[in-house]
């Protein structure tokens, strides 16, 4: 499988690059009012409204460094009903991809409470590099209107397709 | 970056000071090298310059044009006069040109010879010689200026190198731009040639990978 290697601070991190749609430069974002630190805001991108999810933020509590290899990555999730959005994961040091088989990441990783989407371990030339679960991630942005399907919507008041 | 630790430019590939690296005896280019490597990426650890988040977002807010169904990217080069066509997926790489060593018993018009790629021996064929291109008179050419390459080809899981005297890189084509084939081309190279399609007021002819590949061998056994 591939495996997206990026950085949030001096920690490394890879994901699958299954579901990534591509990985594009740190654009200019439009913020959004009283929402959670880690929405760094929105975009348009390429005609629809993408939120952007500064993943420094939420897992460290501190913003991304804007700099050049800080890039957003643009993933494409499907909501609860099966509709498809995108959304976009800000992280810093985006520059390479490396190939692993499946079984690579061997060593457990611990069961923390508050990050369920941080997984195991996979050791690269002495260095530990942690895997994020994608799907996992998804349940931190529930709160996203456009990603949770609607549940805060009554049930009569729903677009059923 | 300090000068002193730029070592690529001193003891690397690109510098000639004595001694030499002692790490170019593992990694042979520096461009493999951890150091090389390290410093690149240090150049994207740059603060974000002002206004490139606006120009980004413009370029991003535009939907991605599609290239037209069925579109296809082939590789245009240069042998003699003739401008021909190869897909771009049986490419390996484009190297420079490098001597070629003729194999004793074996030297034929198509078969040059063998030709050392990344310390590899591969074959190395003449395509003038396989299509029977005319031979072009000798051309006067500054050897600096030289646009001479060749192709590494890789088909089937065989290598083959291409000598050719120019290459122009990667081009789309479009199925319904294909011309027929004119009548007046001689016949062997019909039968290589699958298509032709217009390109800078000048016809390029695509040629037909798996008759060229099969020809090849067949020529070389």
């Amino acid at each position: 499988m591939l495996l997206l290697l990026f950085y949030l601070g001096d920690v490394m991190y890879a994901m699958k690059c299954k579901k990534i749609r591509e990985v594009v430069p740190l654009v200019k974002l439009k913020e959004v009012a009283h929402t959670p630190d880690f929405l760094a805001g929105i975009f348009n991108y390429r005609g629809v409204v993408v939120p952007v999810i500064d993943l420094r933020m939420l897992v460290q509590s501190r913003p991304c460094e804007m700099r050049l290899s800080t890039r957003i990555i643009i993933v494409d999730y499907l909501k609860e009903d099966g509709t498809p959005f995108v959304v976009g994961l800000m992280a810093e040091r985006v520059t390479e991809t490396v190939k692993r088989p499946e079984n690579a990441f061997a060593s457990q990783g611990l069961d923390v409470e508050g990050a369920p989407y941080l997984g195991g371990f996979l050791m690269e030339n002495h260095e530990m590099i942690q895997y994020m679960d994608l799907d996992m991630l998804q349940e931190s942005f529930r709160f996203l209107p456009m990603i949770g399907g609607g549940h805060n919507v009554p049930e009569k008041d729903r677009i059923t397709a | 970056m300090a000068r002193e630790e730029r070592c690529w430019k001193r003891i690397g590939v690109w510098g000639k000071e004595e001694p030499r690296c002692p790490l170019l005896e593992e990694v042979i280019h520096c461009r493999n090298c951890e150091l090389f490597t390290r410093a690149g990426r240090n150049l994207l650890e740059r603060e974000l310059p002002a206004q490139y988040g606006d120009e980004w977002g413009r370029v991003l807010l535009k939907e991605k044009s599609e290239e037209p169904l069925g579109s296809f990217p082939v590789v245009t080069f240069r042998v003699g006069k003739e401008w021909l066509a190869l897909p771009a997926g049986i490419f390996s790489e484009i190297i420079d040109r490098v001597p070629f060593h003729t194999v004793p018993h074996r030297r034929s018009d198509v078969l040059l010879g063998v030709v050392n790629v990344h310390g590899e021996i591969q074959i190395c064929v003449s395509l003038k010689h396989l299509l029977g291109l005319e031979d072009e008179p000798h051309r006067d050419e500054d050897p600096g200026k030289s646009q001479d390459r060749m192709m590494v080809v890789e088909k089937d899981g065989d290598v083959w190198v291409f000598p050719v005297e120019e290459i122009h890189g990667i081009h789309r084509v479009r199925p319904d731009l294909f011309q027929n084939l004119p009548v007046t081309l001689s016949k062997s190279k019909a039968a290589f040639t699958r298509d032709i399609f217009e390109w800078e007021s000048g016809h390029v002819a695509l040629l037909d990978d798996e008759f060229l590949f099969y020809n090849l061998k067949r020529s070389l056994q």
